[in-house]
């Protein structure tokens, strides 16, 4: 019973993790390349998760067909404010102006939801939900096996357009040198617009893959957003690869957590990690020089 | 004219714009109510719900008025926190002036404006928290025609012992007063009439995913009830994972999942086939055949072309019921404070309500209890 059970939590850390490793990695990627934080990020996972909503409901899509609609919604509207916001603040050269847009479009994008969507939860259900595979004791529904397959598979392909492809290493380049960067022929202004559509478009799916899960509200990101925020700095500022460890890091503490100790007491384990990193090894799970993260 | 009907006319004169200033006067005369309900963040379904049964008890009242005043009624969001509750509360008392608040829902948020209506001397009248220290040791403008926690988690747990036949439970339970509260007296009396409490489940109300708690749910063994104490959002994402972890009816196990006064009507529909054998109090019986209750249904109905629930129920008996009082006199937050206190016997459509020394409502058929059937509807159970 006991070894079903911790691998029981793994699996549920591991579906967790995932989760919050497609909310983080939009959050890191920004600060890879701008070094800037996005307080709208949530919202963009909010936005993503009542696309998918409306899409299966109004339209009757599927809800895989829902993932890939909130990752264009969330491109869209990532091209469409920072194009409309972000960039002309940040043509004024005050690095603080678009830091303090992405607070107010953060509570302008959740005031909209509200008065669109209204207060009450939304019940997100997919048949994929209820749908139980059960084997020797472990028990994962349909809608954790498409979580930890599509996560997997964004990652991998995030990954490897990072490593690989010319954008993804001219946005490395951007990272580490901006100014440099456009010297070699690269535009910057460009790459960051692409980072930003990147991270939202990504916010947007994690929208649609964490709505079974979170409490369909326009408040929903903001649950999430808070851990994606320590992720972030546990794995190290703009790193990805570090990312997406402690993401999987923090969703299997979350589960042991709540099996061995008290799921009251999971804020006080992981930002006691969250001090514990920052102490320890401030620069976050893996290193790198910071102009090489991204 | 001579000086006689001189006089006569102008003592009819005087007396005519008398009644008529009088009239006017009457006609002009307003109750204030300020209503500090959730608007936002994860409890505004209770203030979007509320609105609705204050909307229309105050168009029904406001026809023609009680004892020649109107009814006038200022929102405000106190999102079921303490903090947002306070300044909302502060915001009402000093720019609308009201003369009697209803709200909040949440306890945390009660608790935190109590002391500031004390200081204002206006009267608040609370139908949605459940925590004991809102009424006890008691304090006298702060009036609760709700069932409170104690008087809810005896009953429930004597009914789940008695009725159940259960002896082993399991505890769900957000990390607030009401929460931790509800959850301590559940566990007092069901230890106390043999019971055994397997675990304590507190959370707080950031946590989303419940896999995990149901993962250690589901390794406790044999359960038989699970009492389970959060607002909808969370309620709906618990019984979801209880049921994919095969420990409730819902999901192919023995445990029945049974709760007090959180979760609106409809949470049934939203959890689905999870939800199955769910038994829970509420405030509102619809299928009564008392003729409040009937024809609060219709104007309901009417109005909102959907049934109502317990929360629109309560929302309107708030205001019924200080409509009562300015019939008995209430004309200003003292008078309806004394007036509310003076309170006996009044049947509202939630049920009857009489305050005792704590202005606490000591009536038991405010309390319902209800099942969720296989088609995801409920039956009535009639067990008080």
């Amino acid at each position: 019973m006991t070894t079903t059970i911790v691998l029981q939590q793994a699996i549920n850390g591991v579906v967790l993790g995932s989760l919050y490793v497609l909310v983080a990695l939009g959050l890191t990627l920004i600060y890879g390349v701008l070094v800037q934080i996005n307080f709208a990020h949530a919202d963009f996972v909010t936005l993503g998760a009542f696309a998918a909503y409306f899409l299966m409901h109004l339209v009757g899509a599927g809800y895989i067909v829902s993932i890939g609609f909130a990752f264009v919604v969330g491109a869209v509207l990532g091209w469409l404010i920072n194009a409309s916001i972000f960039t002309p603040l940040r043509r004024k050269g005050n690095e603080l102006l678009p830091l303090i847009a992405t607070i107010g479009v953060s509570v302008m994008m959740q005031n909209l939801m509200l008065a669109w969507f209204g207060p009450i939860p939304y019940a997100f259900e997919t048949k994929y939900s209820s749908e139980v595979i059960r084997f020797a004791g472990i028990f994962v529904s349909w809608q954790n096996v498409i979580i930890i397959a599509v996560s997997s598979v964004t990652i991998a392909l995030l990954y490897a357009f990072m490593k690989f492809t010319f954008l993804g290493k001219a946005l490395r380049a951007v990272s580490q040198d901006r100014e440099t960067a456009g010297l070699m022929g690269i535009n910057p202004n460009q790459l960051i617009m692409l980072t930003f559509i990147i991270a939202s478009a990504l916010a947007g799916m994690a929208g649609a893959m964490l709505a079974p899960v979170l409490v369909l509200t326009p408040f929903a990101g903001t649950s999430v957003i808070v851990k994606a925020f320590a992720i972030v700095i546990i794995g190290g500022f703009g790193n990805v690869e570090g990312t997406i460890l402690a993401g999987l890091i923090v969703g299997l503490v979350e589960s042991y957590t709540t099996q061995y100790l008290d799921p009251g007491l999971i804020d006080i384990v992981v930002f006691g990690l969250l001090l514990l990193m920052l102490a320890i090894k401030p620069t976050g799970l893996i290193s790198e020089r910071r102009e090489e993260n991204v | 004219m001579n000086t006689g009907f001189r006089a006569l006319f102008v003592g009819v004169a005087a007396i005519s714009l008398l009644t008529i200033g009088h009239a006017a006067h009457a006609q002009d005369k307003t109750i204030k109510i300020g209503a500090l309900f959730p608007m936002s963040g994860p409890g505004s379904y209770f203030g979007a719900q509320d609105k609705q049964g204050v909307e229309l008890a105050l168009e029904q009242l406001n026809k023609n008025g009680v004892n020649g005043y109107k009814f006038a009624v200022q929102y405000e969001d106190s999102s079921c926190g303490p903090l947002p509750a306070t300044q909302a509360a502060k915001r009402l008392i000093e720019q609308f002036k009201p003369d009697v608040i209803i709200g909040e829902e949440c306890s945390d948020a009660t608790l935190a404006v109590m002391p500031i209506v004390d200081q204002a001397k206006v009267p608040l009248l609370n139908a949605g928290s459940s925590s004991i220290k809102v009424t006890e040791p008691g304090n006298p403008w702060t009036f609760r025609i709700m069932p409170n926690e104690v008087m809810q988690g005896i009953n429930l747990a004597d009914n789940a012992y008695k009725r159940l036949n259960a002896r082993n439970a399991v505890l769900l339970f957000e990390n607030t007063n009401a929460g931790i509260g509800n959850a301590q007296v559940f566990k007092d009396t069901f230890t106390k009439l043999g019971g055994k409490v397997l675990a304590e489940i507190g959370f707080g109300r950031d946590v989303n995913d419940f896999t995990s708690i149901a993962t250690r749910v589901a390794g406790l063994g044999k359960i038989d009830v699970i009492p389970t104490y959060t607002l909808e959002g969370q309620g709906l994402k618990i019984t979801q994972a209880l049921a994919q972890a095969g420990v409730t009816k819902g999901g192919g196990g023995d445990a029945i999942q049974i709760g007090t006064i959180w979760l609106p009507f409809g949470f049934e529909q939203k959890a689905g086939k999870a939800a199955l054998g769910y038994i829970r109090i509420v405030q509102f019986d619809p299928t009564e055949t008392r003729d409040a209750v009937k024809n609060f249904s219709t104007a309901f109905k009417a109005k909102y072309n959907a049934d109502p629930t317990h929360l629109n129920a309560h929302a309107y008996d708030q205001i019924m019921l200080i409509a009562d009082v300015v019939k008995r006199g209430g004309k200003d937050a003292q008078s309806i404070r004394d007036g509310l206190a003076a309170t006996k016997n009044y049947s509202g459509v939630t049920g009857s309500v009489e305050f005792d020394k704590t202005n606490q409502n000591t009536k038991m058929d405010t309390v319902h209890y209800m099942e969720t059937k296989p088609d995801m509807s409920w039956t009535s159970l009639k067990w008080n």
